[in-house]
């Protein structure tokens, strides 16, 4: 198990219920891959620093999880299939969890997460 | 190098020394509490220039360890549309 640390941006159409929607959907995505969610921050609605799929506008979510390597394949793809998702990167952690005072540090497996991403 | 903290005003022939006075070391070198993370917007606008360049180690006086950290953060914080890659996006 490592873990990883995921934000993606939700399209900001969606609001309430929607969103809710949303985010309960990925957790159940990963939570029913064996995946261990250590936390969940909603930044909330936040300017983009640039256009996003037309959008200048997106919630954040971010996401802590220990899983293993192959769920972020899967999580991805889906992440990439649903259309309220406009952007999203997961970063390894090397050094854990450590609640929230993560240290980004290095990563190397996870940059292909960002690199994959979905089609700009 | 001693006379580092020494403005310019000092007597001291600064021909090749620093003319104009500039915090020297590097910032995270200096207080280990300073934490690189990407998702700190705030601490990586400091080594951004306003067009969303990095600035370079020799204007940031980041020492390489850290600039490479910082450069890490700022391309993460890039993708995940919290920092510019340029000035120019335009809002429509």
């Amino acid at each position: 198990m490592r873990t990883y640390e995921h934000i993606f941006i939700v399209h900001p159409d969606s609001v309430g219920d929607d969103y809710t929607a949303v985010l309960d959907k990925f957790k159940k995505i990963l939570t029913d891959q064996g995946a261990n969610i250590l936390k969940v921050d909603e930044w909330g609605a936040r300017k983009l620093a640039y256009p996003v799929k037309k959008q200048t506008r997106g919630s954040y979510v971010l996401l802590i999880f220990e899983a293993v390597a192959d769920v972020i394949a899967e999580f991805e793809r889906r992440l990439r299939l649903d259309e309220k998702i406009i952007k999203f990167q997961t970063i390894l952690l090397p050094n854990g969890a450590e609640l929230s005072t993560d240290e980004p540090a290095e990563e190397a497996p996870a940059a292909e997460g960002p690199a994959a991403e979905e089609t700009a | 190098m001693a006379n580092q903290t020494r403005p310019a005003a000092g007597g001291k022939s600064s021909t090749f020394r620093r003319r104009f006075s500039r915090r020297k070391g590097c910032r995270f070198c200096g207080d280990k509490t300073l934490k690189i993370d990407y998702k700190e917007v705030r601490t990586l606008r400091y080594f951004v220039t306003e067009r969303g360049k990095i600035v370079p180690r020799r204007i940031s006086g980041n020492c390489a360890e850290h600039q490479r950290k910082v450069c890490e953060a700022i391309k993460r914080a890039r993708n995940i549309a919290l920092l510019p890659f340029t000035a120019s996006h335009s809002l429509d």
